[in-house]
């Protein structure tokens, strides 16, 4: 690992000013990709700009929870993994992101980590995170993956990269239909629905969201449940400490006269972007719940599943983890 | 002196009778059934466990002496390569670097991605690595091949130009013959057969032939390897070594560098495991004795050498990958014939065999043939792992029998019942099925089964063999008496994590009769005198009767000096249980007879000599003793997902005497662990055309965590072997042998479709349940 200097600098304004105009300072809240990232040799930052730092009434947004008069949910970037995850029995209506909270990683990294770090990590694909492989994120030209072992790749969404995104807490904030309040390096801040932070490989193959350097992320923010809302988060590992996971789904609905209403689906690590599944939410939308027309749901949510020849069985585990998110959100009770 | 005859009640529960063995003269009469033990057997928590868990032990990683430098190593990034020239003038002179060499030189090919090119020895580790960027080598990089499968064909790349012997260390399994001839880049090993194999597939009335895989594991250690050189003039060196064989890096050392292997000491005072991969000073692909010694010799200064997680999975070697086609004979229920032919690679390396058990299990089979070969492959060398072999020879025998039991309808552990004649073992299966359950489980999976239940569960069983190969003469064990009372006692052994200065202390206390706090252990150094490495099971069994020896001797002295003070022949000197001397209506304490020592100390020296029993049954072909152990595991599948939970595990062992419990249960729940992580998740992945690791890290090469450790019950049958004069033998690797075996004949019975590849991971599952679209199961 390279040296480097840590920065504190207490407002928002000269952090971002000093990572916009410092050549190799970034910002850091957890640290806890950053460092992966400099342990590789990945990356070589010569400042480490503390966003812990922040102090007054901006630092204490940044770390803190509240709701606002309207009952919309207000996440600080700064608040860790296990805050959320402790929310799970506040969170009427927004379980699944308390949920995906308490299964990311492992307690360690969980009580670092922080939100806003979460949803901006870069993946976790092999050949990105090989120091000696040139690939397509790192200015190659092809994405090595799509020819080499994609066993963990894309199934949706792939090409011309193929890596998933890492995010656990992405899919539910997008079946939450989550806002996030951005800072501008001109101090302006603008609120986007959360599916508009991220880029897919069509667009720029080196990024995975939007933020230009010295952007800050501010915020999340969680609308209000409607009434009887219920969500849930379903995931699948091939270990049970400390994996990330093969595929994961993030269900949001609500029960009125017996049929679901307002299904949102987003699925992880299939795609590299959360992948917000229209398909299944069609299938779902206005029926009544069953495991049969889970199981058609789920189906449709892999319509469009593209595999690579070493990952076709994401599909039917993709599907698996949707049926268990439905069972949990509908409160159907799983097949013995 | 003459040899002398004995008899001991040898053998086990329910099992046991009156042998004749013959001793040395000056061998202590070996403790069996009859012994009634006072602190051998007893659950001694490890001396040095509050010193571990609070982080005060020091290991290699540790040490750090004044100036001392740090190196680090330039590794070829290419699978295969010529060396066209290396220029490491840029990297001399960088910020702290003391001494700069090129270990591969032009003209040189090497053959694997992570072998050593060049090294850099600096003030910080940093300085080190920085220079290393600025070492210019021009490589012709040449065609590879990294899959056993690719390997194997005509017109494969060549991996080696000519026959290469074979690197063998005290971690493989003793008596194995040298390999034959080579063919492009396939080796065979030497065959094994019995009976007329071909024959005997026509006769049976039953055939089932099937391809299993494993995969290529890593050590994965959790300290890496590391070596500390510390040059003491021109002719001598101290050298502090994360190593499983002090003696065999002193001997490297010395070879290398030319000098006399007195001249050379090794310390290892505390070690993060080794499981095969640590003997000898280089690791088996890369020369880290070597490098570290040269830069320390032309630096002047103590250099430290420690690998990076990185270069733990390339280059220090891990369990060579299998390929074994199975053809298994039944005839009128019982196994007819047994034929296995494996290949698989240890990389550059050799050694790619798969264990005895296709061959040595179940001998009541009368034909069995075994034909094995390495293949040669552009990746890091193969070396001994753990029961080097077994694991994997484990998993498709064990599998085969049970697809073939299923086809026969035979119950599975009745097909291994009939045809196992280790008395012991067959009963370790009849009381292991009783407290498993096993009856009532496998009717429960079948169940589940029928109704195609989304989770299912299963259970398998699984058998182990190794043998006691305890050493004669290798260990020599001195025990000192001390005047103020303190016993002595030291070995030149090396803690892997086993334990073994704790059962040294139960040894000297159980002699002497005196409190363990009274023993005082020195181990994990050269200086305390001849001992052998850390492998094939054998550290108990060659350390601790060496010592016994040693303490019966000064004992022996101390009773004659009891004699003189309570002036009585030593013949009628009595000890009671605090080491009190009691004769002729006098008596004296230990501590009173200690300060009557003439001198500082009395001091014995001994070793242990051959094996002089095998009850009730030796190693197949050998005057061994056979160990025994079976192991049955249960699981459960989620059929959606293909998340297979290993939830129980039922290690049932014999390690001769049981000499401590607690450190006996930890290894067999090391090697339950282990091979349940082999099982269901380790994998080294290469990528084909790059010929690099992809997943060189504890992220992605994915180790059992703690959430995935199934509940393990272990259950000892201890066996009276008659093998040396403390009734230790080996555990280590009788443990993780039939883990994986026992998973996987479990996902069988939980899905009634087998799984044929290592690890058993959600996509094999899948497949293997015919979910994968446009691929059928």
């Amino acid at each position: 690992m390279n040296r480097f200097t840590i920065v504190r600098i207490p407002s928002l304004k000269d952090a971002s000013n000093r990572v916009a105009t410092t050549q190799g300072a970034v910002l850091r809240a957890g640290g806890i990709d950053l460092l992966d990232h400099m342990k590789e040799g990945l990356q070589a930052p010569s400042e480490l700009v503390e966003l812990h730092a922040i102090g007054g009434d901006e630092g204490m947004k940044l770390r803190s929870m509240d709701v606002h008069g309207d009952g919309r949910r207000r996440l600080g970037a700064l608040v860790t993994l296990a805050q959320i995850a402790e929310l799970e029995e506040l969170f009427e209506g927004h379980q699944a992101l308390a949920q995906a909270a308490a299964h990311a990683a492992t307690p360690g990294i969980r009580n670092a980590a922080t939100l806003g770090g979460n949803l901006l990590q870069r993946p976790r694909c092999w050949y990105y995170r090989h120091v000696d492989l040139v690939c397509l994120k790192k200015g190659g030209d092809m994405c090595l993956a799509q020819t080499g072992d994609h066993r963990y790749h894309a199934i949706l969404g792939g090409g011309p990269s193929y890596i998933v995104h890492p995010s656990s807490l992405a899919g539910p904030l997008v079946a939450l239909e989550a806002t996030i309040d951005v800072r501008g390096v001109d101090g302006t801040v603008r609120t986007i629905a959360i599916e508009e932070l991220f880029v897919g490989p069509t667009v720029d193959p080196m990024r995975e969201h939007c933020l230009a350097p010295g952007e800050i992320l501010l915020s999340v923010t969680l609308p209000v449940p409607a009434p009887g809302q219920r969500s849930a988060h379903a995931m699948a590992k091939e270990k049970q400490s400390q994996d990330w996971p093969l595929a994961e789904a993030s269900v949001r609905l609500r029960m009125d006269g017996g049929k679901l209403r307002d299904v949102r689906v987003a699925l992880g690590h299939v795609a590299p972007v959360p992948w917000r599944s229209k398909e299944a939410e069609a299938a779902l939308e206005g029926q009544a719940p069953s495991a049969e027309l889970f199981a058609r749901a789920a189906q449709a949510a892999t319509g469009p599943a593209k595999p690579l020849p070493g990952n076709a069985y994401k599909v039917p585990l993709c599907q698996g983890v949707l049926r268990q998110a439905l069972h949990e959100a509908a409160q159907i009770p799983l097949p013995e | 002196m003459a040899d002398r005859k004995q008899t001991l009640r040898l053998g086990f529960e329910g099992h046991l009778r009156k042998v004749d063995v013959t001793l040395p003269a000056t061998e202590a009469t070996p403790w069996d059934a009859d012994s009634k033990l006072e602190i051998v057997g007893t659950e001694v928590p490890r001396l040095d466990g509050h010193l571990k868990v609070s982080g005060r032990a020091k290991y290699t990683f540790d040490v750090a002496l004044p100036g001392m430098l740090w190196a680090a190593v330039l590794r070829s990034p290419h699978p295969a390569a010529r060396i066209e020239s290396i220029d490491v003038s840029k990297a001399e002179g960088q910020p702290g670097v003391k001494a700069v060499l090129a270990v591969a030189k032009p003209g040189d090919t090497l053959r694997f991605a992570g072998q050593d090119v060049a090294a850099v020895a600096a003030e910080r580790p940093e300085q080190a690595r920085d220079a290393l960027a600025l070492i210019e080598v021009r490589y012709t990089p040449l065609p590879f091949v990294v899959d056993t499968e690719g390997a194997m064909r005509d017109k494969a790349p060549r991996v080696h130009e000519a026959p290469i012997t074979e690197r063998r260390t005290e971690g493989d399994e003793p008596g194995k013959a040298k390999a034959g001839g080579m063919q492009g880049n396939v080796r065979a090993l030497p065959p094994n057969e019995r009976g007329n194999v071909d024959k005997a597939l026509r006769e049976s009335d039953v055939v089932h032939e099937a391809t299993y895989v494993t995969q290529v594991q890593t050590h994965s250690a959790l300290e890496t390897h590391g070596v500390l050189v510390r040059w003491d003039g021109d002719q001598s060196m101290t050298v502090w070594a994360s190593t499983q064989g002090i003696f065999s890096v002193r001997d490297e050392m010395a070879e290398v560098f030319g000098l006399a292997p007195s001249k050379v000491r090794v310390i290892t005072e505390y070690l993060g495991g080794g499981f095969g991969a640590k003997f000898g000073a280089s690791a088996p692909g890369s020369r880290l004795g070597f490098i570290a010694g040269e830069l320390s010799r032309l630096a002047r200064a103590p250099v430290k050498l420690m690998c990076d997680r990185h270069e733990e999975h390339v280059c220090t070697g891990n369990r060579p990958d299998s390929r074994q086609a199975v053809a298994l004979g039944g005839r009128r229920g019982k196994l007819h014939a047994i034929d296995v032919v494996a290949h698989g690679t240890a990389g550059i390396g050799t050694g790619a065999g798969v264990g005895r058990n296709a061959f040595s299990l179940y001998t009541r089979c009368p034909n069995a043939r075994v034909r094995a070969h390495d293949v040669f492959t552009n990746g890091g060398p193969g070396t001994a792992m753990r029961a080097p072999g077994h694991p994997q020879g484990a998993f498709a025998l064990e599998l085969a029998l049970d697809e073939l039991a299923a086809k026969m309808g035979v119950d599975p552990l009745k097909l291994r019942l009939d045809h196992d004649e280790h008395p012991l073992r067959s009963m370790q299966l009849r009381q292991g099925a009783e407290r498993f359950g096993w009856d009532e489980l496998r009717k429960r999976s079948a169940q589940l089964r029928s109704r195609n239940t989304r989770v299912r569960k299963g259970v398998g069983v699984a058998s182990s063999l190794w043998g006691d190969f305890g050493r004669a003469n290798a260990a020599v064990a001195t025990c000192s008496v001390l005047r103020d009372g303190t016993i002595e006692l030291k070995n030149g052994v090396q803690d892997i994590g086993g334990g073994i200065p704790t059962v040294i202390a139960q040894v000297g206390a159980e002699v002497f009769a005196r409190p363990l706090s009274t023993i005082r252990v020195r181990y994990g150094d050269s200086d305390y005198g001849p001992s052998v490495g850390s492998g094939g099971s054998t550290t108990t069994s060659s350390v601790t009767p060496a010592v016994r020896n040693a303490c019966e001797q000064a004992r022996v002295a101390l009773q004659e000096l009891a004699a003189k003070q309570l002036k009585v022949p030593a013949g009628e000197v009595r000890w009671d249980g605090d080491g009190t001397a009691h004769g002729g209506g006098g008596s004296i304490t230990f501590g009173q007879l200690c300060k009557k020592i003439d001198g500082e100390a009395i001091v014995a020296t001994a070793t242990r000599p051959a094996t002089y029993g095998h009850e009730p049954m030796a190693f197949p072909g050998s005057k061994f003793y056979q160990i025994a152990g079976a192991q049955f595991a249960e699981v459960e599948v989620d059929t959606w997902t293909g998340v297979v939970r290993a939830t129980r595990v039922l290690a049932v062992h014999d390690c001769g005497r049981v000499m401590n419990p607690l450190t006996l249960r930890s290894q067999i729940n090391g090697g339950v662990i282990q091979g349940t992580s082999y099982a269901l998740m380790e994998e080294r992945v290469l990528d084909g055309d790059l010929g690099r690791m992809l997943n060189p890290n504890l992220e992605s090469y994915k180790i059992l965590g703690a959430r995935d450790v199934p509940e393990i019950e272990v259950m000892l049958t201890e066996v009276h072997t008659g093998a040396n004069n403390t009734g230790a033998v080996g555990i280590g690797e009788p443990a993780t042998v039939p883990t994986a075996a026992a998973i996987a004949c479990a996902v069988y019975d939980a899905l009634g479709v087998p799984v044929r590849s290592l690890p058993i991971t959600p996509a094999k599952v899948l497949e293997a349940l015919g979910m994968i679209p446009g691929r059928p199961a």
